[in-house]
């Protein structure tokens, strides 16, 4: 044992010191030396004045002289900035007040950002719960650990390079003005302009990261990426080595989850499909099916490819067993988390407390949870004569998962039914991998988030409604499909661009998250075996992994089930 | 002496033991058990895949008692723990050498 632990520990060094010395160069390479640089603000004085009021509508207290001169609407144009101007100087005390109108405007963005990515942190204990009670008795403490560590790896990973790849650039194309729009963040390390790739500022959070807007930002997305490292634990559980998963979640945190989430949030090509191709909004993905959950999701599936199933999950038939949750009340009390931290997750992704579509998105959110969930126990019910207890909460989350694309952009009829269509999808897909693919998969991660995922971003591309997000990814802000005011718009209501762009982002998103997964850990597992070895694996986990039982009054008993 | 075995389902369990100490008998011994008769088990689907309940959770009672009482016992704790279905269990009675107090050495019936 002691020669083969040293090696691990010596390879995990070298990782770790690799990947130090890979950042430090990086973060030299792309430190900007421009003077007119814009700069950030650490204590967040300087964050928020009379630019940041706006009404309602998201119409700027402030009227500025057109750019455009040749522009047909430059003479209304520089009109109104004129007499805005003689307004202000008449009223001197009127652009005070504003400034701290926009200054409190934000305020209410910040708390209402941080306090919903609180909720989503939260979400990581129902995660925990959910898969725990999911796994055998044996296996409890290995699969609390998994759960535990991914915070904490996938964290630094983030934190060192994953937040700058994914928005480093997003003041370039999708500066989140809810926040006061990071300017500070404004480079694509590949790429530039509307087709970037990669983001390239804020490595560790410093320089043009140590700013109060940015870090509010961080910390929301830094949940986010933390939900796509769960995910991936609910299908390679109960036979991966606890350095393989180091492994697993630095490469989460670190290249898989930013690259495509750069892509799609952080003004990446994607989002910019619209400007470029004339494709709908560009790929549109509110709280992250796809960004987030297909990601995990289809990672997930890979991992799972590459470790194989676990011993005895598939008799000599080719039949698959039983391997009966071993605490129903933690799997009902996860998921009961995480629907509550959903209520952060979605409605939260509006960036900000003064977007009150918040309301709908919250009330689609749920409406697509219930209908998920009765559609999964209605289904066992009437297949196998029984509802399934963790099929009833798989539904729940199927319809999470699948709502979270489309929550801000449909009404609640919509919702209702992107839950039963996701509720079906979750059973067909449980049932699909356990005899069709034989992917084991023990928490059912793949059809959950995988699978669910990618029908969130296509249904968003069917029933987005267009009254919501006019001007979306900088499409269409005076008028889109001949109406001023028409938001992000689905198939049956008469954009079908938006449609094959949702359908394309999603295949992509597939492709990437499966695709890099796979390649990468199948060269990690050809130079050493991920798995634990058999004796380990009948044993559980627990005591050989970790040195203790989840249960250790149990010493006494057979490790049996 | 006789030893009385009894596996019975668990949630007759109080009311055996109540009958039981009604009828006079000293000392008990009960344990969780599982195990299956002529029946062995049912068959339930979880996530789409059958997986067999063979062993069932039973209660197992066990007692000695004086040569005399034996039969009068048996008939008390069959009627208690009868519910009439399948999986009411087995009573098994057997002949016992020697009993031995720990705390002072009292032996045979004494002992009981």
């Amino acid at each position: 044992m002691k020669p083969v632990r040293r090696t691990i520990r010596q390879r995990l060094q070298l990782a770790a010191t690799m990947l130090a010395i890979a950042v430090s160069i990086l973060g030299v390479i792309v430190t900007p030396a421009a003077a007119q640089e814009p700069k950030p603000d650490p204590a967040g004085i300087a964050t928020g004045d009379r630019t940041s009021a706006v009404d309602g509508g998201g119409n700027a207290f402030v009227v500025t002289e057109p750019t455009d001169k040749t522009s047909p609407t430059y003479a209304q144009g520089k009109k109104d900035a004129d007499e805005f101007k003689t307004q202000a100087d008449k009223e001197p005390l009127a652009v005070k007040l504003a400034d701290s109108v926009g200054h409190i405007r934000l305020a209410t963005n910040f708390a209402w950002t941080l306090n919903t990515g609180y909720l989503v942190l939260f979400m990581q204990a129902g995660f925990a719960l959910l898969t725990c009670g999911l796994v055998r008795k044996k296996n409890a403490a290995h699969l609390m650990m998994l759960n535990f560590a991914a915070y904490v790896f996938a964290f630094i990973a983030y934190y060192a390079v994953g937040y700058a790849f994914q928005f480093g650039a997003v003041a370039v194309n999708a500066a989140p003005t809810n926040l006061g729009g990071t300017p500070t963040l404004n480079h694509f390390l590949l790429g530039n302009g509307l087709w970037g790739f990669l983001g390239g500022k804020g490595f560790f959070m410093a320089g043009p990261g140590y700013d109060a807007g940015s870090n509010v930002l961080a910390l929301f997305e830094v949940v986010f990426m933390e939900t796509a490292g769960y995910i991936i634990v609910g299908s390679i559980c109960e036979r991966i080595t606890f350095w393989s998963f180091i492994l697993c979640e630095l490469f989460v945190g670190a290249i898989l989850y930013p690259v495509f989430g750069c892509w799609v949030w952080g003004g990446g090509w994607l989002s910019q499909l619209g400007n470029t191709m004339n494709m709908g909004h560009g790929y549109v993905d509110f709280a992250g099916s796809t960004v987030v959950h297909a990601v995990g999701g289809f990672c997930a599936m890979a991992l799972s490819i590459v470790l194989g199933p676990r011993l005895g999950k598939y008799g000599s038939d080719g039949k698959p067993r039983a391997f009966p949750a071993h605490n129903i009340v933690y799997v009902v009390t996860g998921t009961f988390i995480l629907l509550f931290g959903w209520m952060g997750f979605n409605p939260g992704s509006t960036l900000g407390a003064t977007d009150l579509r918040i309301g709908v998105v919250a009330i689609n959110t749920n409406l697509s949870a219930i209908s998920g969930s009765a559609t999964a126990m209605l289904f066992w019910y009437w297949k196998f004569g029984k509802p399934d207890i963790t099929m009833a909460c798989n539904g729940m989350l199927a319809g999470l998962v699948a709502i979270t694309a489309p929550c801000a952009f449909v009404g609640p009829t919509s919702a209702f039914i992107i839950g039963i269509l996701a509720g079906l999808v979750v059973c067909l897909g449980v049932l699909f991998n356990d005899n069709v693919t034989k992917i084991d998969d023990p928490c059912g991660a793949i059809s959950v988030h995988g699978f669910c995922g990618i029908l969130g971003g296509i249904c968003l591309g069917i029933f987005a409604d267009g009254t919501y997000g006019a001007g979306w990814n900088g499409v269409g802000a005076a008028s889109y499909l001949g109406k001023a005011g028409q938001g992000v718009t689905g198939l049956l209501y008469g954009d079908t661009s938006q449609f094959l762009v949702q359908i394309m982002g999603a295949a992509i998103c597939a492709v990437w998250a499966f695709g890099a997964t796979f390649i990468a850990f199948k060269v990690v597992n050809g130079v050493k075996s991920m798995r634990v070895s058999k004796e380990v694996e009948q044993e559980g986990l627990d005591v050989p992994e970790f040195g203790l039982l989840g249960y250790p009054e149990d010493a006494l008993h057979a490790t049996e089930a | 002496m006789k030893k009385i075995e009894a596996i019975i389902q668990p949630f007759k369990l109080d009311e055996v033991k109540d009958a039981l100490i009604g009828t006079g008998v000293e000392g008990i011994t009960v344990s969780e058990v599982r195990g299956h008769g002529r029946q062995k088990g049912h068959t339930e689907v979880y996530r789409g895949a059958e997986y067999k309940v063979d062993l069932l959770p039973k209660v197992k009672l066990e007692m000695v008692v004086s040569d005399g009482r034996a039969a009068q016992i048996v008939e008390v704790l069959t009627a208690a723990a009868r519910s009439g279905k399948i999986g009411d269990g087995k009573i098994f009675v057997t002949s016992v050498e020697e009993a031995i107090r720990i705390r002072n050495g009292d032996r045979g019936e004494n002992a009981l």
